[in-house]
């Protein structure tokens, strides 16, 4: 950000211009925020001078009205050019306090993003000198690294998505080969197959970020269940997209649902079991007297278990893509994918809609 | 390779609902099915291994094992359960790894006296089809 060293304003009073000269301070300290390594101490210092300075400043501002009848024009004229002088060295100083702090904030961002990029390289093996990794950030820093990793990852998966998707729609247009369309099929599926390992990882790093869904639309974590899509939803949706059917495919799809329906209710109720007893753990004892350290890290013992839930729910939308694949053939399973993916597209479109549409003012 | 149905386990389960071991006072939420205390001799826990149809093994308390024996329920079987105590841990996964010949984590199935699996296996083979069947042929299911 630029700063003129010399600036040209009018003095209240008076109606002349006055050259400001400008104390080049924050201007020297603009050059040392390129080099990442700020010495914090010296931000510190340079903002509580500032905070003083703004102070006095405006203290000055208070008193000159009484001077104003009891002297002469030309001290009068001293006074009020100093004071307008004041006025602007202050207004010049809280814009600069302001473009520094915004300058210190997007250092702070790129610092954490440098960071987490050289954890990502250490996981993949390269060696980057392992100053910066769990001593300086801490656990929430290996955390934060694999969700940062994790969004990446979704975003490129999305990409790749969107390609296939393309891929498909014009296949079936056209009239591809059925070893051609198997192809894309079994690609397809892979590429779902690789979301949940990447979902399993992240998991294991916050399995409250799997949990709340954070990386997806609005619309879609309202349809949400442990992570992800209910697969017995998913079927009713799609079953329709891929008609005709022949009688013993129907009562196989009708079969899968069901079981679908049983393993949810099973890994729901369990959900609701996990719930109970982690709050018997977190209430157990006298509350009241302000003392739950036991209590809260055997609760946080008996929490684990959701990692279990969500590989479970992810396990079975993988057993069930699994299956679907088996019964249909393969013009229909490419219809199903593609079905699929447009229903996930309605969705993200739908979030947006939501979030741009005209709301009543509050 | 079928042979008969032990008459022990037979009775229980023609019983129906809930019926209880002497050795196993306590009431506790296992998501249903019978339930039984094992105790520390090798022999018990093969026994039990042996003597019915459908038994799961789990931790005390295990939401997991809660989502197998539910799971189980829905289909209509009555499975034995076995909930383990935290001390007797140890001595009841080597046991059953002793008998079923590989590593064995909680929860685990055992049907017609032989290693069924955990609850992943338990989930893929209810999926496709295939658990119905299996569980029929063990005696665990009627219909």
């Amino acid at each position: 950000m630029d700063f003129p060293s010399t600036q040209f304003v009018p003095s209240r009073a008076m109606g002349t211009y006055e050259p400001i000269h400008q104390i080049g301070m924050w201007g020297e300290n603009f050059k040392s925020i390129s080099n990442p390594n700020i010495s914090a101490s010296v931000i510190v210092d340079v903002a509580n001078k500032l905070e003083n300075e703004s102070e006095t400043t405006s203290h000055e501002m208070l008193v000159p009205s009484s001077k104003h009848d009891q002297e002469a024009s030309k001290p009068f004229d001293k006074i009020q050019r100093r004071l307008a002088q004041n006025r602007e060295a202050a207004r010049k100083s809280r814009l600069r306090k302001k473009a520094y702090v915004q300058q210190l904030e997007n250092s702070r961002l790129k610092l954490i993003q440098l960071e987490q990029e050289l954890e990502r390289s250490r996981q993949q093996g390269l060696y980057v000198g392992g100053g910066l990794e769990a001593g300086h950030l801490g656990i929430s820093g290996a955390v934060n690294s694999g969700i940062a990793a994790f969004e990446m990852g979704y975003e490129r998966w999305m990409e790749e998505q969107n390609k296939q998707i393309c891929e498909l729609r014009s296949a079936l247009n056209a009239q591809i080969s059925e070893i051609e369309l198997r192809i894309l099929v079994e690609s397809g599926m892979s590429h779902y197959f690789e979301l949940f390992r990447m979902k399993s990882s992240v998991a294991k790093a916050d399995v409250f970020y799997v949990m709340s869904g954070k990386w997806k639309t609005s619309a879609e974590r309202f349809f949400a269940w442990i992570g992800g899509f209910r697969p017995s939803e998913l079927l009713k949706v799609l079953v329709p997209q891929i008609d005709p059917l022949t009688d013993q495919q129907i009562l196989d799809v009708c079969n899968l649902k069901q079981s679908c329906q049983q393993a949810e209710d099973a890994l729901s109720q369990g959900m609701e079991k996990l719930r109970e007893t982690v709050s018997a753990t977190l209430a157990s004892g006298q509350m009241g007297q302000g003392t739950y350290v036991p209590q809260v890290a055997m609760a946080m013992e008996k929490l684990e278990a959701l990692v279990c839930f969500v590989n479970q729910a992810d396990h079975l939308r993988q057993e069930t893509l699994q299956q679907m694949s088996y019964i249909l053939t393969t013009r229909q399973a490419a219809r199903g994918l593609l079905a699929l993916g447009e229903y996930i597209h309605r969705l993200q479109a739908l979030s947006n809609l939501w979030a741009n549409h005209p709301r009543e003012p509050a | 390779m079928q042979e008969a149905i032990p008459y022990k386990s037979h009775m229980a389960a023609t019983a129906g609902g809930r019926s209880r071991l002497h050795n196993s006072p306590e009431r506790a939420d296992n998501g249903g099915g019978r339930r039984l205390v094992t105790n520390d001799s090798e022999t018990s826990v093969r026994k039990l291994v042996v003597e019915n149809a459908v038994i799961v093994f789990g931790r005390r308390g295990c939401c997991m094992s809660h989502v197998v024996n539910r799971l189980l329920l829905g289909l209509g079987v009555n499975p034995a359960v076995c909930e383990v105590d935290e001390e007797k841990e140890e001595a009841v996964l080597n046991e059953l790894s002793i008998i079923s010949g590989g590593g064995i984590q909680f929860p685990v199935v055992f049907v017609g006296g032989k290693l069924f699996g955990g609850l992943d296996r338990v989930m893929s083979t209810h999926i496709t089809g295939e658990l119905v069947p299996i569980l029929k042929e063990a005696g665990a299911l009627w219909l």
